[in-house]
């Protein structure tokens, strides 16, 4: 009768596994033990596992912190083992399992994985960090009302590419640390693939907020854009950089993304003054070659602006 | 020599008559010369002085509106007192106000009739002799000398320039003739030697109204002198003639009124600048206080005409965005007066269809006055790949059809040559 006893982590990790066809397996800190745990709170024989010809059975060997089953408090001694049963020792735990033990169907290699892995390949990568790092250095020119030379925008561009590359190496960092393969050039290949279209984005809500009139009634979903490259994003950080359902997969993206937005929204809030005498509009302009609205006429624009003033006299009266 | 000393003697004597000529009118008048003082209730010390005159023999008092605004905006802080010229104290009533002409009418309780200044009936004839009383400082009522130097040209409101030292705390008091009438009453100093006066006409029609209707709350007669003005202010404005003047490769409107004064600059001295900027300024350099930093009734219009030297078309347009971004209004009203401000935009060509712009228009209502609201408009080129055309303005208290009315004239004015 052959039987499986997988050392894991307190997190149900798997540290170690091993395979038996024996009677009885020793399990201690002991070298001549069949499991050998360097846990300081396990004895050198700690338990033993027996099979009786019907079951397989725990016997623990009068050890100074006991075992248990699963996280509880039961003892384990004289406990009928069951496929999948966990047993903690000291502070660690072993699982036993079955040879018949059933395991999850196999997840096919999607082509999906083929467009992630491509993002890490040399010339890929090459190109998505050269091109973050050039719009992020045309921006500093355009912002910059003073001549500019090379070398003042190159540190800035630079700079803020390394510091962009943060993320992706404290993902993988924490893949790492979890027991799970790294994959740092895939991540910082995603994290420099999403970074640029942000930056599309960007031009996509400047171009529709260009074009279009306070009485443009979707506005508001322009925001959604940056939302949703940030979900995505974070989706594909927990997708390549560790193993999990996908439903705690978009868990996890969704709490990033509200970390994220939310906490930049609740710093806006928390420097919001009680009274503004600023007024707040739209002031976004691009060339001329990117105007396709039509105009409206001056009668038009004074025609819509009778709702502006009627606003106006409400927020008198809710503020009385 | 023999000229210079008989030139020196009638100066002399020319001055010696105007001291005592003066010191008469003091001792005339003294009893009916008082200092206005707010009195903050919390606290029982005096928050802000003025002078003022009586006017009737039953204790009609006029002051300036400013001298008494706390009051008129927050009677339940303050009352006001006066303090005659025997150092006698009493409490003052508020009876009546002109907000635009800085006037204001408070009433003492008398015993018995009581002597008062009398309001002349004609306007004085410039260089004449007049003598502006009051208290300046806190430092006891005294008698300065001046000369009418008739009406400000470029004030939309009347009011006489008199060369003379108008101090503060002196607001509210009185200015006379020889013959001791009232002609005007002290209100504002612009430095040296150089006094604003409320000509008399403006106090007598005050007393008139308030004979005849003063069944009006001091906020209701405020809320209705800021409607007239500014029907009036903007109707005079629209019925002007507008001027098309260039600025750069731009048209911009200049009113053809005395009260609106423009001013222009520009950085063609600076032959590294990466834009060439012009920029004219026109504005009405008067406005209506009504209290604390609450000014109203203003109006400003700025053009800018910005040209791309050394720029590509993408970096001159954003740092162009950057700059419109910090427009700020005109007056720093505050929480307690008005709303925030809202705005709307869009792309507007007017109907000459020379220019089309992106247009923005903010406005924000009073919170007191009904049916008064504060204007910004914003007007951004967007047509041309080198060279942006700014245009804008700002209007203080106004009602909506007068805003509207503007913003629409002001819009179809401005255009490229």
């Amino acid at each position: 009768m052959e039987i499986i006893i997988e050392e894991i982590s307190r997190g149900h990790k798997l540290l170690g596994r091993h395979k038996f066809a024996k009677q009885s397996i020793n399990v201690g800190r002991g070298y001549h033990s069949d499991i050998i745990l360097s846990d300081p709170h396990v004895c050198a024989e700690h338990l033993s596992i027996e099979f009786d010809g019907d079951n397989w059975l725990i016997a623990d060997q009068d050890s100074i912190n006991g075992c248990f089953l699963d996280d509880g408090n039961k003892p384990a001694n004289g406990h009928i083992v069951r496929s999948g049963d966990v047993i903690t020792l000291g502070k660690s735990q072993i699982r036993v399992v079955f040879p018949h033990h059933p395991v999850e169907t196999s997840i096919t290699l999607s082509p999906f994985e083929n467009l992630i892995n491509l993002t890490k390949h040399p010339v890929a990568l090459f190109v998505n960090i050269a091109l973050f790092a050039i719009i992020t250095g045309w921006m500093f020119f355009l912002n910059n009302p003073k001549e500019v030379t090379f070398t003042q925008l190159f540190v800035p561009s630079i700079g803020l590419t390394l510091m962009f590359a943060i993320w992706p190496a404290s993902v993988a960092l924490i893949s790492h640390l979890t027991k799970h393969d790294a994959r740092i050039f895939t991540q910082l290949g995603l994290c420099f693939v999403f970074y640029n279209l942000t930056w599309f984005s960007d031009f996509i809500e400047a171009l529709v907020k260009f074009n279009t009139s306070s009485q443009f009634p979707l506005t508001a979903l322009l925001a959604l854009l940056p939302i949703s490259i940030a979900f995505c994003l974070f989706w594909l950080n927990c997708y390549v950089g560790f193993h999990m359902s996908s439903k705690r997969r978009t868990v996890v993206a969704v709490c990033l993304t509200t970390l994220l937005f939310g906490g930049s929204f609740l710093i806006e809030m928390s420097k919001k003054p009680d009274f503004s005498i600023r007024p707040h509009f739209n002031s976004t302009l691009l060339t001329p070659s990117f105007m396709f609205a039509k105009s409206s006429s001056v009668d038009e624009f004074i025609e819509n602006s009778n709702e502006l003033f009627s606003e106006a006299k409400k927020s008198v009266k809710k503020d009385d | 020599m023999k000229g210079l000393i008989s030139l020196l003697l009638v100066l002399v004597c020319n001055i010696s008559v105007a001291v005592e000529q003066a010191e008469t009118i003091f001792k005339q008048h003294a009893p009916s010369l008082y200092q206005i003082r707010l009195i903050d209730k919390a606290s029982g010390e005096k928050s802000s002085i003025g002078s003022g005159f009586q006017i009737s023999s039953d204790g009609l008092i006029a002051t300036n509106y400013h001298v008494i605004s706390s009051y008129a905006r927050h009677p339940e802080k303050y009352r006001i007192e006066f303090l005659d010229n025997q150092g006698k104290k009493a409490h003052l009533e508020l009876k009546s106000i002109d907000v635009i002409n800085d006037l204001a009418l408070v009433k003492r309780d008398v015993e018995q009739e009581m002597p008062f200044f009398t309001i002349a009936n004609s306007v004085p004839t410039k260089g004449e002799e007049l003598y502006s009383l009051g208290n300046p400082h806190d430092l006891g009522m005294i008698v300065v000398p001046g000369t009418y130097n008739g009406l400000k040209k470029e004030s939309f409101n009347d009011r006489i320039h008199f060369t003379g030292s108008v101090n503060s705390g002196m607001s509210g008091g009185p200015v006379v003739n020889k013959n001791s009438d009232v002609v005007g009453i002290n209100v504002a100093t612009s430095g040296n030697q150089i006094g604003f006066l409320v000509p008399h006409d403006k106090l007598l029609a005050l007393v008139k109204t308030y004979k005849e209707q003063n069944n009006l709350t001091i906020a209701q007669q405020m809320e209705q002198q800021l409607n007239q003005n500014q029907k009036k202010l903007i109707g005079t404005l629209l019925d002007s003639n507008w001027q098309l003047r260039k600025l750069g490769e731009g048209l911009i409107p200049t009113i053809d009124v005395p009260f609106i004064r423009c001013w222009g600059e520009s950085n063609a001295d600076k032959s590294d600048a990466l834009v060439m900027l012009a920029v004219a300024n026109c504005s009405l350099e008067e406005n209506t206080y009504i209290s604390g930093n609450f000014f109203t009734g203003a109006l400003e219009m700025e053009f800018r005409y910005m040209q791309a030297k050394k720029l590509s078309d993408v970096k001159f347009y954003q740092l162009f965005q950057r700059q419109i971004a910090r427009v700020m209004p005109g007056n720093k009203a505050g929480k307690d007066d008005v709303t925030e401000f809202q705005c709307q935009h869009d792309i507007v060509m007017p109907e000459n269809q020379l220019i089309n712009n992106k247009a923005i228009l903010c406005t924000r209502a009073y919170k007191d006055f009904n049916d008064l609201y504060d204007v910004l408009y914003l007007g951004i080129s967007i047509d041309r790949d080198d060279q942006a055309f700014i245009s804008h303005f700002t209007l203080a208290g106004v009602a909506q059809n007068s805003a509207q009315a503007f913003t629409s004239k002001f819009m179809e004015s401005v255009s490229w040559k």
